[in-house]
């Protein structure tokens, strides 16, 4: 059994029309036991950056601790939020510095960047940057994830239109994935709101 | 002092994606035609599909050696039904063959993950669905191989019937129409093909029905 399917986890995020959508599902398990149906995997960092992190639930939570005390200190000094190519570059070295004991987490990191173009990426546990245009996937339902979003995806949708698609998306996925599970947690943002929502799915 | 392992193992994956789906009176049933060994590609141009009946058509990807004798043993079987009871075999009786078939071979299987297609008695949809050792179950539509984790999270959204993850397990046909299922189907590999190394090339999809086998191909990306 790896250690990235321990807890069990699964993460997506889309690239709409001047907006994205980042989701998550809701399970915290410890191996075949769920532990808890109300976790939360999706943080955010300033209204326009949001970083969903995969994998083993405590370098999740250490992970997200030290990135908030980085953010925190960068705020002060330079007086305004991180773009999110910035903040990726930071979660991939910090993740890079642990290159031989790393945190065994994989991130998606989503946000508005200059004049609010929407700006996605995932990498790996030790800091590989994989940006892409249209989607990324992380989890232990990455496999089910890259299969719905790539036959549902389609360029500048909406944001209720990528709302529906993305939750359609990830309720399949986790479907498939005894790991992951127990509803859903979207996130749909624009330049001018932020709109969070539960997903109702099979609860088990 | 460890135990020796082997050096040497007599089964390969050469990949590639199955699907089936039963409609109200029809049966599709889709392989692509890539066949690989690690990250070389042996020949972008291998039929993973036989028809073994008038009505049975079994898609396998895995090991295709272990396919292509698979194939024989069944085909020789449903020769020998047809001299004994002066029919062709029924889609379930094939089915139960292919199971026994898979688990007379229980401890050194084929490697081959099947997927049955075809009309059952009254003519509706049928799919039969097995692991390597020839556990099976009849459902509304299936994927098996390197692409099936890709593929059935989409075929349980958009295919509006009975999931196999549902209780009690309902016996399912889609209610798509024929047109409809092919374009899914066609849908589905295309979004394989991005994602899976070992699907590509090209698709090759069998259609059953009342009129008889009607057989279409769709260019897949080769790369």
């Amino acid at each position: 059994m790896s250690i990235f399917e321990y807890n069990g986890c699964a993460l997506v995020a889309m690239v709409g029309k001047n907006c994205f959508a980042i989701a998550s599902d809701r399970r915290l398990g410890v191996q075949l036991q769920t532990i808890a149906t109300d976790f939360q995997k999706i943080y955010k960092i300033h209204e326009k950056l949001f970083i969903g992190l995969s994998g083993l639930a405590t370098d999740a939570q250490t992970l997200y601790q030290r990135l908030v005390f980085r953010h925190k200190l960068y705020e002060l000094r330079e007086e305004r939020d991180m773009k999110p190519e910035t903040f990726a570059s930071l979660v991939s070295a910090l993740l890079y510095e642990k290159r031989f004991g790393p945190y065994f987490c994989q991130p998606v990191i989503a946000g508005l960047g200059d004049e609010d173009k929407p700006f996605i990426c995932t990498m790996d546990s030790i800091g590989a940057k994989e940006l892409a245009k249209d989607f990324v996937v992380a989890g232990t339902a990455s496999e089910s994830l890259y299969g719905a979003c790539e036959s549902m995806f389609k360029p500048d949708m909406e944001p209720e239109e990528l709302f529906e698609t993305i939750s359609q998306a990830l309720l399949s996925s986790v479907d498939r994935d005894c790991l992951s599970g127990w509803g859903g947690h979207v996130y749909v943002v624009t330049p001018t709101e932020v709109t969070e929502r539960i997903l109702k799915g099979r609860m088990d | 002092m460890t135990k020796q392992q082997a050096n040497w193992s007599p089964y390969d994956n050469n990949g590639g994606t199955c699907v089936a789906i039963a409609g109200a009176d029809y049966c599709v049933i889709a392989a692509d035609t890539r066949m690989s060994s690690g990250y070389n590609i042996l020949t972008r141009d291998y039929s993973k599909i036989i028809q073994l009946a008038d009505k049975s058509v079994m898609a396998s990807s895995g090991f295709q050696a272990d396919v292509r004798a698979l194939q024989k043993v069944l085909a020789s079987r449903h020769l020998l039904y047809q001299h004994q009871h002066n029919k062709q075999m029924s889609c379930p009786a094939m089915a139960q063959l292919l199971s026994n078939t898979l688990y007379y071979k229980r401890f050194f299987p084929y490697y081959a993950f099947n997927v049955l297609g075809g009309l059952d008695n009254e003519g509706k949809g049928c799919v039969f669905t097995y692991d390597a050792v020839g556990s099976y179950e009849r459902v509304g539509y299936s994927s098996q191989g390197s692409g099936s984790t890709l593929i059935t999270p989409f075929l349980d959204n958009q295919l509006k019937s009975p999931s196999p993850l549902l209780l009690p397990a309902k016996d399912a046909v889609t209610p798509l129409s024929e047109a409809e299922a092919i374009d899914l189907v066609k849908t589905c590999f295309a979004s394989a093909t991005e994602r899976d190394i070992y699907t590509g090339d090209k698709l090759e999809i069998i259609v059953l029905n009342a009129s008889g086998i009607r057989q279409e191909y769709m260019e897949l990306r080769k790369d």
